[in-house]
Protein backbone atom coordinates (compact mmCIF):
# COMPACT_ATOMS: atom_id res chain seq x y z
CA UNK A 1 0.00 0.00 0.00
CA UNK A 2 1.38 3.40 -0.92
CA UNK A 3 0.07 6.75 0.20
CA UNK A 4 0.68 9.64 -2.08
CA UNK A 5 0.92 13.23 -0.98
CA UNK A 6 -0.53 15.54 -3.54
CA UNK A 7 -0.04 18.73 -1.58
CA UNK A 8 1.54 21.58 -3.46
CA UNK A 9 2.76 24.98 -2.40
CA UNK A 10 -0.53 26.67 -3.04
CA UNK A 11 -2.66 26.78 0.06
CA UNK A 12 -5.86 24.83 -0.32
CA UNK A 13 -8.68 26.42 1.60
CA UNK A 14 -11.24 24.35 3.38
CA UNK A 15 -14.77 24.58 2.11
CA UNK A 16 -17.28 26.26 4.35
CA UNK A 17 -18.83 23.86 6.80
CA UNK A 18 -22.64 23.74 6.50
CA UNK A 19 -22.86 22.59 10.11
CA UNK A 20 -21.40 25.91 11.16
CA UNK A 21 -22.95 28.06 8.48
CA UNK A 22 -26.52 26.83 8.80
CA UNK A 23 -26.71 26.74 12.56
CA UNK A 24 -28.45 29.82 13.91
CA UNK A 25 -26.53 29.62 17.15
CA UNK A 26 -23.21 30.39 15.50
CA UNK A 27 -24.15 33.87 14.34
CA UNK A 28 -25.84 34.53 17.66
CA UNK A 29 -22.75 33.46 19.56
CA UNK A 30 -20.51 35.60 17.39
CA UNK A 31 -22.74 38.60 18.07
CA UNK A 32 -22.73 37.87 21.78
CA UNK A 33 -18.99 37.54 22.24
CA UNK A 34 -17.70 40.05 19.70
CA UNK A 35 -17.67 42.99 22.13
CA UNK A 36 -15.21 41.27 24.42
CA UNK A 37 -12.57 41.51 21.69
CA UNK A 38 -12.91 45.24 21.10
CA UNK A 39 -10.18 47.62 22.32
CA UNK A 40 -11.10 48.74 25.80
CA UNK A 41 -11.03 52.44 25.06
CA UNK A 42 -10.29 55.01 22.45
CA UNK A 43 -6.60 54.99 23.19
CA UNK A 44 -5.30 58.10 21.43
CA UNK A 45 -6.83 60.32 24.10
CA UNK A 46 -6.68 58.05 27.10
CA UNK A 47 -3.59 55.87 26.91
CA UNK A 48 -1.10 56.94 24.32
CA UNK A 49 1.07 60.03 24.62
CA UNK A 50 3.48 59.46 21.78
CA UNK A 51 1.23 57.85 19.20
CA UNK A 52 -0.98 59.88 16.87
CA UNK A 53 -3.79 58.61 14.62
CA UNK A 54 -1.70 59.15 11.48
CA UNK A 55 0.96 56.81 12.89
CA UNK A 56 -1.58 54.07 13.28
CA UNK A 57 -2.64 54.59 9.68
CA UNK A 58 0.99 54.41 8.63
CA UNK A 59 1.76 51.19 10.47
CA UNK A 60 -1.56 49.66 9.43
CA UNK A 61 -0.82 50.49 5.79
CA UNK A 62 2.58 48.86 6.09
CA UNK A 63 1.07 45.80 7.78
CA UNK A 64 -1.37 45.46 4.93
CA UNK A 65 1.44 45.66 2.39
CA UNK A 66 3.36 42.94 4.22
CA UNK A 67 0.30 40.69 4.30
CA UNK A 68 -0.29 41.33 0.64
CA UNK A 69 3.33 40.71 -0.32
CA UNK A 70 3.29 37.48 1.63
CA UNK A 71 -0.12 36.56 0.29
CA UNK A 72 -1.35 35.66 3.75
CA UNK A 73 -4.80 34.36 4.50
CA UNK A 74 -7.42 37.12 4.36
CA UNK A 75 -8.09 36.87 8.07
CA UNK A 76 -4.50 37.62 9.06
CA UNK A 77 -4.52 41.35 8.47
CA UNK A 78 -7.78 42.27 10.28
CA UNK A 79 -6.81 39.97 13.13
CA UNK A 80 -3.36 41.56 13.42
CA UNK A 81 -4.98 45.00 13.54
CA UNK A 82 -7.31 43.78 16.28
CA UNK A 83 -4.26 42.73 18.32
CA UNK A 84 -2.58 46.08 17.64
CA UNK A 85 -5.58 48.10 18.80
CA UNK A 86 -6.17 45.99 21.87
CA UNK A 87 -2.53 46.27 22.86
CA UNK A 88 -2.42 50.02 22.35
CA UNK A 89 -5.56 50.38 24.44
CA UNK A 90 -3.83 48.91 27.49
CA UNK A 91 -0.16 49.82 27.14
CA UNK A 92 1.43 53.21 26.51
CA UNK A 93 3.90 52.65 23.68
CA UNK A 94 6.64 54.73 22.08
CA UNK A 95 6.18 55.50 18.43
CA UNK A 96 9.55 53.90 17.64
CA UNK A 97 8.15 50.58 18.82
CA UNK A 98 5.03 50.79 16.72
CA UNK A 99 6.48 48.95 13.76
CA UNK A 100 7.89 46.24 16.02
CA UNK A 101 4.43 45.90 17.50
CA UNK A 102 2.87 45.71 14.05
CA UNK A 103 5.29 42.97 13.06
CA UNK A 104 4.55 41.02 16.25
CA UNK A 105 0.82 41.29 15.58
CA UNK A 106 1.22 39.93 12.04
CA UNK A 107 3.46 37.18 13.41
CA UNK A 108 0.82 36.11 15.91
CA UNK A 109 -2.14 36.44 13.56
CA UNK A 110 -0.36 34.40 10.88
CA UNK A 111 0.32 31.67 13.41
CA UNK A 112 -3.36 31.51 14.20
CA UNK A 113 -4.86 31.83 10.73
CA UNK A 114 -2.34 30.93 8.08
CA UNK A 115 -1.35 27.45 7.09
CA UNK A 116 2.15 28.77 6.38
CA UNK A 117 3.05 31.07 9.25
CA UNK A 118 5.51 33.88 8.58
CA UNK A 119 8.98 33.57 10.04
CA UNK A 120 10.32 36.11 12.49
CA UNK A 121 13.34 36.64 10.25
CA UNK A 122 11.22 37.51 7.27
CA UNK A 123 9.18 40.02 9.22
CA UNK A 124 12.37 41.68 10.43
CA UNK A 125 13.52 42.10 6.86
CA UNK A 126 10.23 43.86 6.14
CA UNK A 127 11.09 46.40 8.84
CA UNK A 128 14.34 47.00 6.96
CA UNK A 129 16.02 45.14 9.82
CA UNK A 130 15.24 47.89 12.28
CA UNK A 131 14.27 45.13 14.69
CA UNK A 132 15.87 41.76 15.39
CA UNK A 133 14.14 38.37 15.50
CA UNK A 134 15.07 38.16 19.20
CA UNK A 135 13.23 41.40 19.91
CA UNK A 136 10.25 40.23 17.89
CA UNK A 137 10.04 37.01 19.90
CA UNK A 138 10.49 38.88 23.17
CA UNK A 139 7.66 41.25 22.38
CA UNK A 140 5.50 38.44 21.20
CA UNK A 141 5.36 37.36 24.82
CA UNK A 142 4.58 40.88 25.98
CA UNK A 143 1.71 41.20 23.52
CA UNK A 144 0.35 37.79 24.47
CA UNK A 145 0.47 38.79 28.13
CA UNK A 146 -1.26 42.12 27.57
CA UNK A 147 -3.99 40.47 25.50
CA UNK A 148 -4.33 37.82 28.21
CA UNK A 149 -3.65 35.13 25.63
CA UNK A 150 -7.08 35.81 24.18
CA UNK A 151 -6.05 35.48 20.59
CA UNK A 152 -9.07 33.99 18.84
CA UNK A 153 -10.74 37.36 18.33
CA UNK A 154 -13.96 37.76 16.44
CA UNK A 155 -13.20 39.75 13.29
CA UNK A 156 -15.48 41.17 10.60
CA UNK A 157 -14.50 38.36 8.21
CA UNK A 158 -16.19 35.87 10.53
CA UNK A 159 -19.58 37.37 9.70
CA UNK A 160 -19.33 37.51 5.94
CA UNK A 161 -20.63 34.04 5.10
CA UNK A 162 -23.32 34.18 7.75
CA UNK A 163 -24.68 37.47 6.46
CA UNK A 164 -24.28 36.56 2.83
CA UNK A 165 -26.33 33.42 2.95
CA UNK A 166 -29.21 35.38 4.48
CA UNK A 167 -29.32 37.89 1.64
CA UNK A 168 -31.15 37.39 -1.67
CA UNK A 169 -27.96 37.61 -3.71
CA UNK A 170 -27.80 36.19 -7.21
CA UNK A 171 -25.51 33.15 -7.20
CA UNK A 172 -23.19 34.50 -9.87
CA UNK A 173 -22.54 37.69 -7.90
CA UNK A 174 -21.71 36.09 -4.59
CA UNK A 175 -18.01 35.66 -5.21
CA UNK A 176 -17.65 39.29 -6.19
CA UNK A 177 -19.68 40.58 -3.24
CA UNK A 178 -17.50 38.48 -0.95
CA UNK A 179 -14.33 39.79 -2.51
CA UNK A 180 -15.38 43.42 -2.38
CA UNK A 181 -16.61 43.07 1.19
CA UNK A 182 -13.29 41.62 2.30
CA UNK A 183 -11.43 44.42 0.53
CA UNK A 184 -13.55 47.02 2.31
CA UNK A 185 -13.03 45.27 5.63
CA UNK A 186 -9.28 45.49 5.12
CA UNK A 187 -9.68 49.13 4.24
CA UNK A 188 -11.68 49.73 7.42
CA UNK A 189 -8.92 48.13 9.45
CA UNK A 190 -6.44 50.72 8.22
CA UNK A 191 -8.75 53.54 9.31
CA UNK A 192 -8.45 54.61 12.93
CA UNK A 193 -11.97 56.12 13.12
CA UNK A 194 -13.60 52.74 12.53
CA UNK A 195 -11.47 50.82 15.02
CA UNK A 196 -14.01 51.00 17.83
CA UNK A 197 -16.92 49.60 15.82
CA UNK A 198 -17.93 46.04 16.55
CA UNK A 199 -16.81 43.57 13.85
CA UNK A 200 -20.41 42.74 12.88
CA UNK A 201 -20.99 46.40 12.15
CA UNK A 202 -17.88 46.63 9.97
CA UNK A 203 -18.88 43.44 8.16
CA UNK A 204 -22.44 44.62 7.58
CA UNK A 205 -21.36 48.09 6.47
CA UNK A 206 -18.73 46.67 4.14
CA UNK A 207 -21.18 44.28 2.60
CA UNK A 208 -23.76 47.02 2.14
CA UNK A 209 -21.13 49.22 0.50
CA UNK A 210 -20.11 46.34 -1.74
CA UNK A 211 -23.68 45.57 -2.83
CA UNK A 212 -24.50 49.22 -3.44
CA UNK A 213 -21.22 49.68 -5.28
CA UNK A 214 -21.97 46.75 -7.55
CA UNK A 215 -25.47 48.15 -8.19
CA UNK A 216 -27.13 44.83 -7.57
CA UNK A 217 -30.38 46.64 -6.81
CA UNK A 218 -30.95 47.16 -10.53
CA UNK A 219 -32.28 43.64 -10.79
CA UNK A 220 -33.70 43.16 -7.32
CA UNK A 221 -35.62 45.76 -5.36
CA UNK A 222 -34.81 43.94 -2.13
CA UNK A 223 -31.19 45.00 -2.54
CA UNK A 224 -31.94 48.69 -2.82
CA UNK A 225 -30.18 50.85 -0.27
CA UNK A 226 -33.05 51.22 2.22
CA UNK A 227 -34.44 47.72 1.96
CA UNK A 228 -30.96 46.29 2.25
CA UNK A 229 -30.31 48.32 5.39
CA UNK A 230 -33.47 47.00 7.03
CA UNK A 231 -32.60 43.46 6.11
CA UNK A 232 -29.02 43.73 7.34
CA UNK A 233 -30.09 45.39 10.57
CA UNK A 234 -32.46 42.52 11.20
CA UNK A 235 -29.78 39.90 10.52
CA UNK A 236 -27.26 41.36 12.94
CA UNK A 237 -29.84 42.83 15.35
CA UNK A 238 -28.49 46.37 15.10
CA UNK A 239 -30.05 49.80 14.74
CA UNK A 240 -30.61 50.87 11.15
CA UNK A 241 -29.23 54.34 11.94
CA UNK A 242 -25.95 52.98 13.34
CA UNK A 243 -25.60 50.76 10.35
CA UNK A 244 -26.24 53.55 7.89
CA UNK A 245 -23.74 55.79 9.66
CA UNK A 246 -21.17 53.02 9.50
CA UNK A 247 -21.76 52.39 5.82
CA UNK A 248 -21.44 56.09 5.06
CA UNK A 249 -18.18 56.26 7.01
CA UNK A 250 -16.86 53.27 5.07
CA UNK A 251 -17.83 54.92 1.80
CA UNK A 252 -16.03 58.11 2.88
CA UNK A 253 -12.89 56.14 3.71
CA UNK A 254 -13.19 54.38 0.39
CA UNK A 255 -13.59 57.64 -1.52
CA UNK A 256 -10.59 59.27 0.13
CA UNK A 257 -8.55 56.16 -0.44
CA UNK A 258 -9.53 56.20 -4.12
CA UNK A 259 -8.37 59.80 -4.35
CA UNK A 260 -5.04 58.94 -2.78
CA UNK A 261 -4.73 55.99 -5.08
CA UNK A 262 -5.06 58.28 -8.05
CA UNK A 263 -2.47 60.70 -6.71
CA UNK A 264 0.15 58.08 -6.06
CA UNK A 265 -0.63 55.77 -8.88
CA UNK A 266 2.65 56.01 -10.80
CA UNK A 267 4.75 54.35 -8.12
CA UNK A 268 2.44 51.51 -7.21
CA UNK A 269 4.11 49.07 -9.50
CA UNK A 270 4.18 46.67 -6.59
CA UNK A 271 0.53 45.95 -6.94
CA UNK A 272 0.56 45.76 -10.70
CA UNK A 273 0.01 42.04 -10.64
CA UNK A 274 -2.98 41.97 -8.37
CA UNK A 275 -4.45 45.02 -10.04
CA UNK A 276 -4.51 43.56 -13.48
CA UNK A 277 -6.00 40.43 -12.06
CA UNK A 278 -8.78 42.40 -10.43
CA UNK A 279 -9.39 44.42 -13.55
CA UNK A 280 -10.89 41.44 -15.27
CA UNK A 281 -13.68 40.82 -12.85
CA UNK A 282 -14.37 44.21 -11.37
CA UNK A 283 -15.00 46.24 -14.46
CA UNK A 284 -18.60 46.78 -13.44
CA UNK A 285 -17.71 48.36 -10.11
CA UNK A 286 -18.59 52.04 -10.05
CA UNK A 287 -16.55 52.74 -6.91
CA UNK A 288 -13.46 51.58 -8.62
CA UNK A 289 -11.82 49.12 -6.29
CA UNK A 290 -9.02 48.63 -8.74
CA UNK A 291 -7.54 51.91 -7.70
CA UNK A 292 -7.76 51.39 -3.98
CA UNK A 293 -4.35 52.01 -2.59
CA UNK A 294 -4.62 50.31 0.77
CA UNK B 1 23.10 45.89 3.52
CA UNK B 2 24.55 43.83 0.72
CA UNK B 3 24.02 40.66 2.67
CA UNK B 4 20.27 41.24 2.77
CA UNK B 5 19.88 41.44 -0.95
CA UNK B 6 19.42 37.75 -1.69
CA UNK B 7 16.86 37.57 1.08
CA UNK B 8 15.01 40.54 -0.31
CA UNK B 9 14.86 38.89 -3.65
CA UNK B 10 13.38 35.82 -2.06
CA UNK B 11 10.66 38.05 -0.64
CA UNK B 12 9.43 38.54 -4.15
CA UNK B 13 11.55 41.51 -5.06
CA UNK B 14 9.21 43.70 -3.11
CA UNK B 15 11.61 46.24 -1.75
CA UNK B 16 9.23 49.06 -1.14
CA UNK B 17 7.53 47.15 1.63
CA UNK B 18 10.86 46.69 3.42
CA UNK B 19 11.17 49.96 5.20
CA UNK B 20 11.64 51.45 8.60
CA UNK B 21 8.63 53.57 9.49
CA UNK B 22 9.51 55.47 12.64
CA UNK B 23 13.26 55.75 12.83
CA UNK B 24 15.80 53.78 14.82
CA UNK B 25 14.80 51.76 17.86
CA UNK B 26 16.71 52.32 21.10
CA UNK B 27 17.79 48.75 21.81
CA UNK B 28 18.69 49.20 25.48
CA UNK B 29 15.51 51.08 26.22
CA UNK B 30 13.51 48.42 24.42
CA UNK B 31 15.14 45.71 26.52
CA UNK B 32 14.38 47.58 29.75
CA UNK B 33 10.77 48.09 28.79
CA UNK B 34 10.43 44.48 27.73
CA UNK B 35 11.63 43.31 31.12
CA UNK B 36 9.40 45.82 32.87
CA UNK B 37 6.40 44.63 30.89
CA UNK B 38 7.09 41.00 31.75
CA UNK B 39 7.58 41.87 35.40
CA UNK B 40 4.28 43.71 35.38
CA UNK B 41 2.54 40.67 33.91
CA UNK B 42 4.13 38.40 36.47
CA UNK B 43 3.08 40.68 39.34
CA UNK B 44 -0.43 40.66 38.02
CA UNK B 45 -0.70 36.87 37.86
CA UNK B 46 1.03 36.59 41.24
CA UNK B 47 -1.67 38.73 42.73
CA UNK B 48 -4.39 36.85 40.93
CA UNK B 49 -3.26 33.41 42.02
CA UNK B 50 -1.75 34.37 45.35
CA UNK B 51 1.51 32.75 44.37
CA UNK B 52 5.02 34.12 43.98
CA UNK B 53 6.21 32.48 40.78
CA UNK B 54 9.78 33.72 41.20
CA UNK B 55 10.40 31.98 44.48
CA UNK B 56 7.80 29.29 43.80
CA UNK B 57 6.05 29.93 47.06
CA UNK B 58 2.49 30.86 47.94
CA UNK B 59 1.93 34.44 49.04
CA UNK B 60 0.92 35.20 52.61
CA UNK B 61 -2.38 36.72 51.64
CA UNK B 62 -4.11 34.60 49.09
CA UNK B 63 -7.58 33.52 48.09
CA UNK B 64 -6.22 30.08 47.37
CA UNK B 65 -4.84 27.40 49.61
CA UNK B 66 -1.71 25.99 48.05
CA UNK B 67 -0.49 22.48 48.67
CA UNK B 68 2.89 21.10 47.70
CA UNK B 69 3.02 17.82 45.79
CA UNK B 70 6.08 15.88 44.64
CA UNK B 71 7.24 16.83 41.20
CA UNK B 72 6.97 13.27 39.96
CA UNK B 73 3.23 13.55 40.49
CA UNK B 74 2.72 16.14 37.78
CA UNK B 75 3.07 15.79 34.03
CA UNK B 76 6.48 16.54 32.59
CA UNK B 77 5.23 19.72 31.02
CA UNK B 78 4.67 21.38 34.39
CA UNK B 79 8.01 20.59 35.97
CA UNK B 80 10.49 23.30 36.73
CA UNK B 81 13.02 22.84 34.04
CA UNK B 82 13.09 24.61 30.76
CA UNK B 83 14.00 22.62 27.75
CA UNK B 84 15.44 24.60 24.91
CA UNK B 85 14.76 22.31 22.04
CA UNK B 86 16.84 22.95 18.97
CA UNK B 87 14.77 24.91 16.52
CA UNK B 88 16.49 23.71 13.42
CA UNK B 89 15.54 20.33 12.16
CA UNK B 90 19.10 19.11 11.91
CA UNK B 91 19.80 19.34 15.60
CA UNK B 92 20.19 15.92 17.17
CA UNK B 93 18.67 14.99 20.46
CA UNK B 94 22.06 14.85 22.14
CA UNK B 95 22.73 18.46 21.21
CA UNK B 96 19.68 19.72 22.94
CA UNK B 97 20.39 21.83 25.96
CA UNK B 98 18.60 21.55 29.20
CA UNK B 99 18.49 24.79 31.09
CA UNK B 100 18.09 24.49 34.78
CA UNK B 101 17.93 28.09 35.82
CA UNK B 102 14.84 27.71 37.94
CA UNK B 103 15.77 24.38 39.34
CA UNK B 104 18.99 25.78 40.75
CA UNK B 105 16.98 27.92 43.10
CA UNK B 106 16.41 26.26 46.42
CA UNK B 107 13.43 24.05 46.59
CA UNK B 108 12.56 21.78 49.40
CA UNK B 109 10.31 19.31 47.70
CA UNK B 110 12.03 18.13 44.58
CA UNK B 111 13.15 14.55 44.74
CA UNK B 112 14.34 14.68 41.16
CA UNK B 113 17.50 16.10 39.70
CA UNK B 114 17.37 18.04 36.47
CA UNK B 115 19.54 15.44 34.74
CA UNK B 116 17.01 12.73 35.43
CA UNK B 117 14.33 14.93 34.09
CA UNK B 118 16.31 15.56 30.95
CA UNK B 119 16.74 11.86 30.33
CA UNK B 120 13.06 11.27 30.59
CA UNK B 121 12.42 14.03 28.16
CA UNK B 122 14.80 12.46 25.72
CA UNK B 123 12.89 9.25 25.95
CA UNK B 124 9.63 11.00 25.37
CA UNK B 125 10.84 13.09 22.51
CA UNK B 126 12.30 10.18 20.61
CA UNK B 127 10.96 10.08 17.12
CA UNK B 128 10.82 6.95 14.99
CA UNK B 129 14.28 5.61 14.14
CA UNK B 130 14.01 6.52 10.52
CA UNK B 131 13.98 10.22 11.39
CA UNK B 132 17.08 9.86 13.56
CA UNK B 133 19.08 8.04 10.95
CA UNK B 134 18.09 10.42 8.26
CA UNK B 135 19.99 13.10 10.12
CA UNK B 136 19.89 16.43 8.38
CA UNK B 137 17.57 15.57 5.58
CA UNK B 138 14.12 14.83 6.81
CA UNK B 139 12.26 12.27 4.86
CA UNK B 140 8.53 12.21 4.74
CA UNK B 141 7.35 9.48 7.06
CA UNK B 142 5.06 6.80 5.86
CA UNK B 143 2.11 5.68 7.84
CA UNK B 144 3.73 2.26 7.95
CA UNK B 145 6.51 3.73 10.11
CA UNK B 146 4.01 3.91 12.91
CA UNK B 147 1.67 1.02 12.22
CA UNK B 148 2.30 -2.37 10.79
CA UNK B 149 0.57 -3.06 7.57
CA UNK B 150 -2.09 -5.66 7.85
CA UNK B 151 -3.62 -7.59 5.10
CA UNK B 152 -7.26 -6.71 4.88
CA UNK B 153 -9.72 -9.53 4.73
CA UNK B 154 -12.38 -8.64 2.27
CA UNK B 155 -15.77 -10.13 2.91
CA UNK B 156 -17.70 -8.06 0.51
CA UNK B 157 -17.10 -8.19 -3.19
CA UNK B 158 -15.15 -5.11 -4.22
CA UNK B 159 -16.78 -2.45 -6.27
CA UNK B 160 -15.32 -1.99 -9.64
CA UNK B 161 -12.62 0.59 -9.68
CA UNK B 162 -11.66 0.08 -6.03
Amino acid sequence: MELYCLESDTAVKAQSDPNILYDERVLQSLLTIEDSFLPQCSYFQQVQKDIQPYMRRKVAGWMHEVCEAENTNQDVFPLAINYLDRFLAVMPTRKNYLQLLGAVCIFLAAKLKDCRPLSAEKLCVYTDNSITPRELLDWELVVLGKLKWNMASVIPNDFIEHIMRRLPLPKDKQAMVRKHSLTFIALCATDDCLAMNPPSMIATGSMAAAICGLQLDHNDQRLSRDDLMDLLAKITSTEVDCLRACQEQIERVLASSLQQGQQYRPDTGVRGGSKSREQQDQSSTPTDVRDVNL
Amino acid sequence: MASHKPMLRSLGGNRRVCRNLFGPVDRDQLRIEYQAALREDLDEVSKRWGFDFKSDKPLESSDFKWEGIPETGVPLLYRSCVLAVGQSEGLRLADRVVLTKRVRMEKENIPQTPEKCAMELEGLERTPEKGDKAGLKRKQTNITDFYQTKRRVVWMPRKSGE
